[in-house]
């Protein structure tokens, strides 16, 4: 069998572009001539890469997924990425969402409720998960968009600096910057016409998923010792992204 | 004409350009004024433009109408634009106003109450167990830490208590360890480039050190032959009687012995040379597998279990079962 390289985005780019998403009818006659035991241990198989992947919180991308373990599948792919859905719901209780429906890369989330109060249970927390909330914090407060100064300052002012080696977070901003940006928790984006070129900070597509709006804002309130509700526009938009990802299905 | 009068001027790639583009280029009577003049205006631009770049915090300020009085200022310049020259900076100036512009209006996007990263950040840090101390000598390792140091645990207590806002998909992990998405790339011919060293390699090592590796290993190997031979040999004495491991293995003169007896009878299982049960007592015995169901015995099941010794059990084994002799005689000095 070629192996080829990995190379950088163009080939899996060129790759994903020459995969076109097969018809029902085809998918239909793909199935016809498998036995259920290959189709069912080529689900596995996706599973495995899939929660593999997981670990280090990069999304998976479609034309890594068929190249690397579809491979001859590709006919009734959407076949497989249903049943592996459906696995990952029933067995796993994990949700299989699709970020970037252009560029066909998915994720994994939680699908059970995040518990309203910390698990009673002593056991360690990520502090990176610390760090991430404090600028998804702001950036929500500040509306959803925040110039990158903000956040640095912010984080100055609890004792991060970004241009120096942190005890717990090593290089912080390679961490802001490229770590979180890769996991798709956060945007980080040049603001034009800067001179010195500076940028600004987004919610990314995994945190839209992942991070409840609401919950974050009822903190906030534990914190200034307000009523969420006082935040009036705030608390409008959280309420409207929790119920709306209560509805939302896993595609394909 | 226009040519020479504009030779003061720096010629400029797009002269000819700006020399079409030129809006109301009659006017300019006043020739020496006029360009005096035109640089004047394109001074002041450069200095509005720089103002905004420059004190972007300012001008961001709702406190202060900084940007309206730039664009007031700009105003009054583009009464005299001539030149298309000019009118470039003018709407430059416009671009770098307007994105300003654009932050401006989002600011006001807090309506209610506004959120201050600055007081949101204090309550984080008493959150957070900061220990503030009285005198404000909290060392200079801190940075900025006039009142106090955060305790080791700090991000960690934040994590805890923010983790009910994340619906993370927990992290699967074998207990071996990950893998490569790709799979790894053949290896056939690093491995014929490493033969060809590695005969000259041997070669040159000395032809004793090969003998002692595999004195060693045939002296497991003896080891257990003579262990096979006395279990077939106890077993043929009685075939219908069953040997019991315990008195099969244990050497009530050493328990150094008894652990190598365990460690090479092991072999023979595996092996399928011979196999353990329970009796009706439930206690094990061993015998050795018949010469014509060695073959059936490796697909048949086969089970693996751990067995543990300690001078403790020896001492009980030997009390409880009176063993008295062993039954593998130790094995001749010189050959260990």
């Amino acid at each position: 069998m070629q192996r080829q390289p990995s190379s950088s985005g163009t080939q899996e780019d060129n790759e994903d572009s020459m995969f076109t998403q097969p018809s029902t009818s085809q998918v239909q006659r793909g199935l016809e001539k498998l036995t259920p035991a290959q189709v069912d241990q080529k689900t596995s198989e996706v599973i495995q890469y899939f929660l593999v992947k997981d670990q280090k919180k990069v999304p998976v991308r479609r034309a890594d997924l068929v190249k690397h373990v579809v491979k001859d599948y590709r006919n009734i792919y959407p076949e497989i990425i249903k049943r592996a859905a459906r696995t990952f719901e029933q067995v796993f209780g994990l949700k299989l969402v699709e970020i970037d429906p252009k560029n066909h890369t998915y994720i994994l989330i939680n699908n059970l409720e995040a518990a309203d109060k910390p698990s009673p249970v002593e056991c360690p927390a990520n502090p990176k998960l610390g760090l991430l909330f404090v600028i998804l914090g702001v950036t929500f407060m500040k509306g959803g968009v925040v110039r990158e100064n903000v956040i640095w300052n912010t984080l100055k002012k609890l004792r991060v600096d970004s241009g120096e080696k942190h005890d717990e977070f090593g290089d912080v901003k390679r961490l802001v910057t490229e770590e979180f940006v890769r996991q798709r928790y956060l945007e980080y984006v040049r603001i034009p016409h800067t001179e010195p070129m500076e940028h600004e900070f987004r919610w990314g597509q995994r945190a839209d998923m992942e991070v409840s709006k609401a919950k974050i804002l009822e903190f906030m309130g534990q914190l200034h010792e307000q009523e969420p509700q006082s935040w009036t526009q705030l608390y409008r938009e959280a309420q409207a992204s929790s119920s709306s990802s209560n509805s939302s299905s896993s595609q394909r | 004409m226009r040519k020479s009068r504009r030779n003061e001027e720096a010629p400029r790639q797009n002269g000819s350009a700006d020399f079409e583009a030129s809006p109301v280029g009659l006017q300019d009577g006043h020739d020496d004024n006029d360009t005096g003049r035109r640089r004047e205006i394109r001074s002041k631009y450069r200095d509005l433009i720089n103002t905004v770049q420059q004190n972007r915090e300012d001008m961001l300020s709702p406190s202060t109408d900084k940007l309206t009085e730039v664009l007031e200022e700009a105003n009054k310049l583009f009464k005299d634009v001539r030149r298309a020259r000019e009118a470039a900076l003018d709407a430059q100036l416009l671009v770098v106003a307007t994105d300003l512009g654009k932050e401006k209006a989002s600011q006001l996007f807090s309506e209610g109450s506004a959120f201050d990263p600055t007081a949101f950040a204090e309550h984080l840090l008493s959150f957070m167990g900061l220990n503030r101390l009285e005198d404000g000598d909290g060392g200079p390792q801190n940075a900025g830490a006039a009142d106090g140091y955060l305790p080791r645990d700090a991000w960690h207590r934040l994590s805890r208590r923010v983790e009910c806002c994340f619906r993370t998909a927990p992290s699967f992990h074998y207990m071996m360890g990950s893998f490569h998405a790709e799979p790894p790339a053949p290896k056939q011919r690093t491995e014929r480039q490493r033969k060809a060293p590695s005969k000259e390699a041997k070669r040159i090592m000395p032809t004793q050190l090969k003998k002692m590796e595999e004195s060693h290993q045939e002296a497991t190997e003896k080891e257990v032959e003579r262990i096979l031979g006395y279990l077939k040999t106890y077993h043929q004495d009685d075939p219908t009687s069953p040997i019991s491991y315990y008195e099969f293995v244990v050497d009530p003169n050493s328990f150094a012995r008894t652990v190598e007896n365990i460690f090479h009878t092991s072999f023979l299982i595996r092996d399928g040379l011979a196999r353990m049960y329970l009796d009706s007592d439930k206690l094990p015995c061993i015998a050795p597998v018949e010469e014509g169901d060695i073959e059936a015995a490796s697909s048949s099941s086969r089970k693996q279990c751990i067995i543990s010794i300690s001078p403790k059990i020896w001492k009980e084994l030997i009390d409880t079962f009176e063993i008295k002799d062993s039954i593998i005689q130790p094995p001749e000095p010189h050959n260990e």
